[in-house]
Parts: structure tokens; sequence; C-alpha cells
């Protein structure tokens, strides 16, 4: 297992400019397989997130703490990252930089920071690029198996669900376990497999690269990559005939809209939004009308107090009291 | 002796007409040449323009679709550019100039040309590439009638000169 996620790790590396990728190749196996962002910065030493703290490496590819000591990145190691990131084509990723991101083969994102210019219509793209974090994805396969006697009912019923977290804590990672699981159906769960549409409007979910889906998303599921949630549901509802709809971070109003038009037509709804707890998310007004029409059945709440995907608790949407022991 | 003499002759014309051809030729090399260039140069627009393929494999493209004579060039830049993982685009486009000087008979402000894209290409989004394209375009047609007039007036010398080198050596020998 750890093999594997080294070489995850090492693949991403490919993407990185040799005098980085060489250090980068340096640190400590167990780290590298726990390694969750690569920071470049202009100016700045580099830096590396493994398991949710920040270290900086040395020309040696020691981990530090000491910012002094980690290595300065140039721009000439962000111009050279940037552009095996976009292999030397900026204009083959033209609509996923107005987002802000670039998606590597591997599902891995690439965000970006720069100088953002605008035309008529919105953002136009970002230049001078002087930021860039590459988040490696992971594919934490069965990490949902515990989830799934809570949100179904019945071999070809799930609850409409909602799965709550802060950043970072694996909520794409469980819904995406979750649809893998949904579409293939699972004798143990006594499960039938479902027809699942994913909206996969920031190519997190699915990691298309190439129209080919990086994660293993099931059998029975069909991607929309790039599209927004509302044109999505309803492009799904028209021609794709969905049991089940998942999409990633809701939280505007015309994600409620989406939501909405999936429900009428009798299609369950499985969605992930940033936040900590009940309260914070009727706080968010898009989802207060959600809660009060009692729309999700299921609330699952995940922090990394114990490891990231932790699930703290999960809310049943018809009561407001916790099923989880 | 007299079919010795003759065998000489024949011999001495030959060999100076094949000079003057080999240097009348390099001038309508660089305009078919250059013919071709422009074509592959359009397939690499359609590329990226239209199909917004990703550069090797757009590179790869050209090689495929585009007149082999001079399309193998886009096929070394791609695996070069695979290969060299450190430089950019432009070092990639620099390192076929030997190929271009040698091979292709392109002069100087041709292989400045080739090279322009080299540093422009993959850099900028879709409409700005098209544009970038655009001025190529309009520069290799004035090459491309440069080299036409050039080859118009040196291509019948250097073929005639040769012919002619060969009968006067003979003249003065006999």
């Amino acid at each position: 297992m750890d093999e594997k996620e080294i070489g995850i790790y090492e693949n991403v590396l490919e993407f990185i400019s040799l005098g980085l990728s060489h250090i980068l190749k340096r640190i400590p196996d167990t780290s590298k397989s726990k390694v969750e962002e690569i920071r470049l910065r202009y100016g700045a030493p580099l830096n590396i997130y493994i398991s949710n703290s920040d270290y900086f490496v040395t020309e040696e590819g020691r981990l530090t703490t000491e910012a002094s000591q980690g290595r300065i990145v140039g721009k000439k190691d962000i111009m050279e990252t940037f552009q095996l990131i976009s292999n030397y084509s900026v204009y083959a990723f033209e609509e996923e930089m107005k987002n802000g991101f670039i998606t590597l083969k591997g599902g891995h994102r690439v965000g970006l920071g720069g100088k953002v210019l605008y035309g008529v219509n919105g953002i136009e793209t970002i230049k001078d690029i002087s930021s860039l974090n590459i988040r490696i994805a992971r594919e934490k396969r069965g990490v949902s198996e515990k989830l799934i006697k809570f949100i179904t009912d019945g071999p070809n019923k799930v609850y409409n669900t909602l799965i709550v977290s802060p950043p970072q804590c694996g909520k794409t990672t469980m819904l995406r376990d979750l649809i893998r699981i949904l579409s293939n159906g699972d004798r143990l769960f006594s499960l039938r497999g479902m027809k699942v549409g994913v909206i996969d409007e920031r190519f997190e979910l699915a990691g298309v690269y190439n129209g080919m889906p990086q994660f293993d998303i099931g059998m029975r599921t069909d991607v929309l990559a790039g599209c927004n949630k509302r044109d999505g549901t309803i492009m799904l509802i028209r021609a794709m005939s969905p049991d089940v709809i998942a999409m990633d971070e809701i939280g505007s109003i015309h994600d409620v809209e989406a939501i909405h038009e999936a429900i009428k037509a009798g299609i369950r709804i499985l969605a992930t939004i940033h936040g900590d707890d009940l309260d914070d998310l009727i706080s968010k007004r898009s989802l207060k009308i959600l809660l009060e029409e009692k729309v999700f059945k299921r609330y699952i709440f995940l922090d990394n107090s114990k490891g990231v995907g932790t699930v703290k608790d999960i809310i049943d949407g018809n009561t407001f009291k916790s099923i989880y022991k | 002796m007299p079919l010795v003499k003759l065998f000489g002759s024949i011999l001495i014309i030959i060999s100076t007409s094949l000079i003057g051809f080999y240097y009348g030729d390099k001038y309508s090399d660089r305009l078919s040449n250059l013919i071709y260039l422009e074509q592959c140069f359009k397939i690499l627009e359609t590329e990226i323009v239209y199909g917004a393929n990703p550069l090797p494999e757009a590179l790869t493209n050209v090689y495929k679709k585009g007149n082999k004579k001079v399309s193998f060039v886009f096929k070394e830049i791609s695996d070069h550019l695979k290969a060299n993982k450190n430089g950019d685009l432009f070092q990639s486009f620099h390192s076929v100039v030997g190929i271009l000087r040698n091979s292709l008979n392109l002069k100087d402000e041709d292989i400045e040309l080739f090279l322009s894209l080299g540093r422009v290409l993959g850099s900028s989004d879709r409409k700005d590439q098209e544009k970038n394209f655009n001025f190529v375009f309009k520069q290799i047609s004035v090459l491309q009638r440069e080299a036409k007039i050039e080859k118009d007036k040196n291509e019948k010398l250097y073929k005639n000169l040769g012919i002619l080198s060969g009968i006067t050596i003979l003249i003065i020998l006999l």
C-alpha cells in the first residue's frame, strides 16, 4: 500500500522542474507516502504539507520547520514547472486556467497564483505565475464503507446525503468512494448498482484527464466534467436518467435550484459542502432553505481529529438527531 | 586515343554540369521547402487553435499529416521536448537549426522566422496563438516570394554556368 502511495508521489514529481524534483525525491520514504501538498512560491522556501502540518525542504532534501534553511524557489523553477504542468501548451488549458487550476494526469490538481487578466467575458487567463500549489490526490478505496448502512435503505434506495467538513478533511475522497460503491453495487451490503451521474465542476471527483476518469468511480457512472451544477443537473436528467446525482462543494443559490430540479425528477442527491457543524450550515443562506425543507435525510460530518476523513457524526435530516454511534 | 579524349571530355562536362545543377537546385529546394513548411505551420495552427492538442502531441501530428520531406523536423522537436525536461520549447526549436540549414537549404532569415514561432508557441491562449500564426504566414509568404525571385534568377544561371564552364575547359584543353 505504502509503495503505491510513494509511486503516486513520484509520478507527481515528473511535473516539477528538475532542480526541485531532485530535492523532493530525497525526502524520507515515510514522508513521501503522506505528502498532501507541494507549494512553490516565487522567492519563498519550498514548502510541503504532510498530514496537515507544514515543512520546508532544504537543499539536501531534509524536512525542517526552519524557514531560513529551506531551498528558495526561483522564477526559473516556477516557469519550468509551469511548462511541464501545462505540457508547454497554455492554450490547451485555457478553460481550466480561468478557474485557477490545471488538472494533471492522475487527477492531481495544481492551483495557480499570479496576475489575473480580465476580458469581455470575465477572467481571461492568469499570467506571471508566482505560486503553484500541487495537491496530490489520493484515492482511498473503501473509506466510505462504514457509511453505507447509514445512507441506504434497501438494495436500491439511497438517502439524499450531504457530507459536511472543513477543507482538507477528505470530503471529496469520501464522496468519490461512495460514488464507486453505489455505482458498482455491493454484495456485502446487498446493494444493487445504481446509475450515478457525476457533475465534476472542478475536475476533482473523477479527475478527468484527456477524457478518461483517473479515479475509479464505478462502472455505472457518467461524468460531466467542468460543467456547472445547474446545467449539469438538467443535462443529466434529460439524457442520462440517473438514479443518483453526485456533486462536489455546493453552496450557491444556483446549486440549490439544481438540487430542487433533481428532486422533482425523483433523483437522489449526494453532495458535499464546506462547513463545521449544523449551525454553520444554517448560517449559509442558500443552505438554510434546504435544511428547512428537509431535503437532505442524512448529514455526515467529517473532521481530522483521528486523521483525515474521521467521521465525527451522522445526523438524521428529519429529526436532526445523531444516529452515529 | 580519340576514344579516350571523347570519354574524358564527356566526364568533364558531366562533372561541371553536376556541380552547376547542385548549386542551382539549392534555390529551388529552398522554395519548395518553404512551401512545405508553410503547410506544416498550417497543420500546426489547426492542431492548436481548433484542436487544442498539447504541443508534444500536436507536433507529432504535424509530422504525420505534413509532407515528410519537411515535417520530420517537427518530430525531432517533439522528441527533443519529451526528452529534455529541463529546457523550454525554444531550446527544442533551436536543436533543429542545423537540419534546417544543411538538409533543407533554408537561409538565416527563414530559420529566424522558424525560431520566432518557437518563442511564442504554447505560451498564450488560442486567440493569441492564432495572431502569432497569422504573422508567421505573412512573413513566410514574403520569404517565398523572395526565394522564387532568387530561384528564377540563379537556378538557370548556375546550371548554364556548369555546362558552359565544362565546355570552356574542353576548349582550352583541346
